[in-house]
């Protein structure tokens, strides 16, 4: 076999070792509970069923986790996306001195264990009464996304070409004109790439709204799907539907962007 | 750029908005078991308390019914300073520590009729002198057998393994006695049963770690010994509902329960044994006295609660005469007030013998009341356990027990004076 | 290319720009980090508010090295990481030269790469659980009650998600590699392995260390996969660091001793950080002038 078969053998094997278990889950949702647990459903008729759907909004009030998840996501990539903007504008094309030091700071923050800050932002949000609240939770999120969003930012301004803002800047425009009017529409590539990105770490964020968050209210559906453990049996039907739900959105927002996760992902890595 | 700024305060604004819900009509919240005949009738008495108090709705909030998940789930959410639920149903074991804590109201005695509850079960809901619970419900540990093997009941914990052991060598039942011996609360209850039997104690008359002590040391022999000869092995992973399928299926002549089991050993639909129940309490041996472990629910009032006056006419209606009668009728919950006891009104309600079960609660033995109790209970389950599965020495392992007591004692600043 | 000249009126724009992030990393991450370490001084018992906050220097630290559920998470998390890491550094690369070879289907391959890393991690969590639990039930083989087997599905459920992040990042290093440099190789009687140390693996250096070092931060700072499909069980035989700290905050609420737990998890983080940025400082080829 030549190493171009073998490379397409490897191939199909991979995508479907990769996607296999997400269309497996997406799937069982839909059979009835015998067939999901004690054995894959190989033999006997199939038999597709909607009540797991059914019972997850109707007597576990699924949506709330839902509407939750996406208030502190939306809010989230709102502020930490402009907030990073404007910091990478000004590392990529602005003096200023200690830009590596601010550039290390960045990184060494995203590297944190997020264990590590539990303990006092609990404290400190309990005694303002932020704990169980959606700015609670977006407040943590906003630090942990903002660093790599600027490291994404940066390196692709480096990218971009100089010429149309020197032009404008000679025309008279101020710094803060030439970013609104020139940087910014040329540079929505980019702010996508890092929405998205920001996205998809607040969907699905699991240890601070855990800690930060307490009753249904508040909780995002990474907490609600891992707390339907803890019951007698772990309802496996009902789980497997919620997962999908959960995995729906980032199944569209995936197909529809692949190219651009691709180039924010690694502009940072490759140019940083 | 005006309009980013815009976005983003027009999100915040959004966030707040979601965030805050004010009502007008004051909601308690209710938290405790809700599952079964429990829940429905909780249901019902809830209504009744909102149609005497016009403008106050009551709602249930549901928690785990394993005793663990619950207690985690409560100390998460006073720890962060929720303001509901207003009303928490506690176990016996659970007051101290949140009285320590600071997460639950202290009430005043008057108010709630302090005096017409059963001494033990209301010293359990004290810290420091100061009441901070009502109970509710009690639970005692009953000794159950079969009357067509035994007619009377046995008279000295001797007598009873001495029985027991008869009827497997006449084959009479597969096993003697069963009784939870996993390892979780309900084997400190069993133990406590046998050590209370053997005239020990957990922590002597001034707080002091008596665990060690040579009473201890038979009771935990004793308990060891029986498994195998006329105790299955399974009970070490045996828990309430095992145990009760065991005398249930006529497998058992003796099980240790609590009363829940009665009705249901009496429902010919699913019972072997139904009519060929008697009940007793746990006999004491030589140099003990008898003595069942007590347990049961008490009510609460979160300390973060916004309504606290309205939450404490709900502890008040709950716990009032008219409500414990119903609960002892439809659950069969025995009532923890003392009044309910006299007369025939509670004869009338429930089936099992009510002369037995007064003496049984009014003697009845409460563990420890220390805010460190669920630690206390851990280390003892782990070497109570390692006793009955041979691991340790019951010497060796009550002594080690001990040790730990002592130094989590220390550490913890509470010497033995709380201790009642 | 002209430049324009820069004004102090820049420099002055640029730190304004700058303090938004930079208050709220300070104020959110730096802030409580150190809090953190001032909290791992005192003994902090939330449950026992009588005893106060006392100040007790290392006591939380000594104890710890005491405490033998503290050094068998500490070893669980090193060991994970250890294994993990190259798994998924291999696997990555074998995929990334996979999608960078593979011409047709080219979508679907990343498509196949992004998902895995993009849906929960607690939802990849459960579906590997149950799909073992199928397995087991089918091999009567119980993995979940043995305390060594409980590792493989943790493994395996986080290689299978994060091994294709690990492809793209080098994807993009492979991309970079000029392919005259192959085809003198070639021309040079070099066999395709042989190319493939010779050429990619050194060209590729940087990537590879950013890739391990991205690996090897969240391997030791991992807790949704263990904490939703295993709870850290048997007992706590797949209990990482992470688990443990928060088991000592959140539940036991022991909160000195909790930071006390976190504060290593994040000195061995830094330390494996400041590795890194010397390996990766080591692999970067000087640019020629």
């Amino acid at each position: 076999m030549s190493a171009h078969h073998l490379a397409r053998v490897a191939a199909i094997v991979l995508v479907v070792g990769l996607l296999g278990p997400i269309a497996g889950m997406m799937a069982a949702s839909l059979l009835p509970e015998t067939r999901v647990f004690g054995g894959f459903p190989w033999t006997g008729p199939l038999t597709l069923t909607t009540e797991h759907y059914a019972a997850l909004i109707e007597e576990r009030g699924f949506l709330l986790p839902i509407r939750n998840s996406l208030i502190v996501a939306t809010a989230t990539t709102l502020v930490a996306v402009p907030c990073a903007t404007l910091c990478a504008y000004a590392l990529a094309r602005l003096p200023m001195r200690g830009k590596g030091v601010l550039l290390a700071l960045l990184l060494a923050v995203s590297m944190f264990p997020q264990i590590s800050i539990v303990a006092p932002l609990f404290l400190v949000l309990r005694n303002i009464g932020l704990l169980d609240t959606f700015p609670g939770l977006v407040l943590p999120y906003v630090t942990f996304t903002t660093p790599l969003a600027v490291w994404l930012l940066t390196g692709f301004f480096r990218q971009l070409p100089r010429d149309l803002e020197d032009a404008a800047r000679m025309d008279g425009a101020s710094r803060l004109r030439v970013i609104r009017d020139v940087v910014l529409p040329v540079a929505a590539p980019g702010l996508a790439s890092t929405a998205i990105l920001t996205f998809l770490y607040c969907w699905n964020e699991f240890l601070f709204a855990l800690s930060f968050t307490l009753g249904p209210e508040h909780q995002t559906v990474p907490v609600a799907i891992a707390l339907f453990r803890g019951r007698y049996q772990i309802p496996w039907g009902q789980v497997l539907a919620a997962a999908s739900i959960a995995t729906l959105p980032v199944v569209a927002i995936v197909l529809a962007f692949q190219r651009r996760i691709v180039a924010g992902l690694t502009a940072g890595a490759v140019k940083g | 750029m005006p309009r980013l700024v815009g976005l983003v305060w027009l999100s915040c604004a959004v966030v707040a908005a979601c965030g805050s819900t004010a009502s007008e009509r004051p909601r308690l919240t209710f938290s405790g078991s809700a599952v079964g005949a429990e829940g429905t009738l909780l249901r019902t008495q809830l209504a009744r308390f909102s149609q005497r108090h016009p403008g106050i709705d009551v709602d249930i909030r549901i928690t785990p019914d394993a005793a663990d998940q619950r207690h985690q789930l409560y100390v998460q959410w006073l720890n962060a300073r929720m303001v509901t639920p207003d009303v928490l149903q506690l176990d016996i074991v659970w007051t101290a520590e949140f009285a320590a804590a600071g997460w639950v109201q202290p009430l005043k005695e008057e108010s709630v009729d302090a005096n017409d509850f059963f001494p033990a079960a209301i010293a359990a809901d004290r810290w420091r002198g100061v009441l901070y619970a009502v109970p509710w419900f009690v639970d005692v540990g009953l000794l159950y057998r079969r009357v067509d093997l035994f007619d009377r009941p046995p008279a000295s914990l001797e007598a009873l393994h001495g029985d027991a052991l008869a009827a497997v060598q006449r084959g009479q039942a597969a096993n003697g006695l069963v009784w939870q011996g996993a390892r979780y609360e309900g084997l400190i209850t069993v133990f406590l049963e046998y050590l209370t039997a053997c005239g020990g104690r957990i922590l002597d008359e001034r707080g002091e770690v008596a665990v060690d002590s040579a009473a201890a040391v038979r009771a935990l022999t004793l308990m060891r010994d029986g498994i195998g000869t006329f105790v299955p092995r399974s009970v070490v992973t045996s828990q309430e509902e095992q145990v009760r399928f065991s005398f249930q299926n006529g497998q058992s002549a003796f099980m240790r329960n609590w009363p829940y089991a009665w009705t249901l050993l009496q429902d010919e639909r699913q019972s072997s044994v139904a009519g060929r129940v008697g009940v007793s309490f746990m006999p004491a041996a030589s140099g003990g006295r008898p003595a069942a472990a007590l347990g049961g629910g008490q009510l609460a009032i979160n300390k973060f609660s916004r309504h606290p006056a309205l939450a404490l006419s709900l502890v008040e209606f709950l716990t009032d005469r008219d409500q414990m009668l119903e609960r002892a009728r439809v659950a069969s919950q025995l009532p923890s007030r003392r009044s309910l006891y006299d007369g025939d009104e509670l004869a009338r309600a429930m089936s099992l013998p009510i002369g037995d079960l007064r003496a049984a609660i009014e003697s009845a033995v409460a563990r420890p009341v220390t805010p460190v109790y669920s630690e206390v209970s851990q280390l003892l389950q782990v070497h109570l356990h390692r006793a009955l599965t041979r691991q340790e020495e019951p010497r060796e392992a009550l002594t080690e027990a001990a040790r730990e007591m002592r130094a989590l004692f220390a550490r913890t600043g509470l010497s033995g004076q709380d201790a009642p | 290319m002209t430049t324009t000249s820069t004004s102090p009126h820049d420099s002055r724009l640029a730190l304004l720009l700058v303090t938004p992030a930079l208050v709220v990393i300070a104020g959110i991450a730096l802030v409580p980090i150190a809090a953190t370490v001032w909290e791992a001084l005192h003994q902090h018992d939330l449950r026992l508010p009588w005893l106060g906050r006392p100040f007790i220097g290392a006591g939380n630290f000594i104890e710890a090295l005491g405490d033998a559920r503290f050094r068998e998470a500490v070893a669980h998390t090193v060991a994970f990481s250890a294994i993990s890491v190259p798994l998924e550094l291999s696997l990555g690369l074998a995929l990334a030269v996979l999608m960078h070879t593979v011409r047709r289907g080219r979508g679907l391959v990343r498509v196949a790469a992004l998902l895995p890393w993009a849906i929960p991690t607690v939802v990849a969590a459960l579906v590997w659980r149950l799909m073992f639990e199928n397995v087991a039930t089918a091999m009567r083989v119980d993995w979940f009650s043995d305390p060594l087997t409980a590792w493989i599905p943790i493994v395996v459920a986080d290689v299978w998600k994060t091994t294709p992040f690990v492809a793209v990042l080098l994807l993009a290093g492979l991309q970079t590699i000029d392919p005259e440099v192959y085809d003198s190789a070639r021309l040079d009687g070099a066999s395709p392995m042989r190319q493939f140390l010779t050429i990619t693996i050194p060209l590729l250096a940087p990537s590879l260390v950013v890739a391990a070092a991205f690996r090897t931060l969240d391997a030791l700072r991992i807790f949704d996969v263990p904490y939703v499909m295993t709870a850290g069980g048997p007992g706590t035989a797949t209990e990482p660091l992470s688990m443990y700290a928060f088991a000592a905050l959140m539940e036991r609420l022991r909160f000195g001793y909790g930071s006390a737990l976190s504060i290593t998890l994040f000195a061995l983080t830094f330390v494996v950080a400041l590795a890194s940025v010397r390996a990766l400082s080591r692999a970067t080829p000087v640019e020629p002038s």
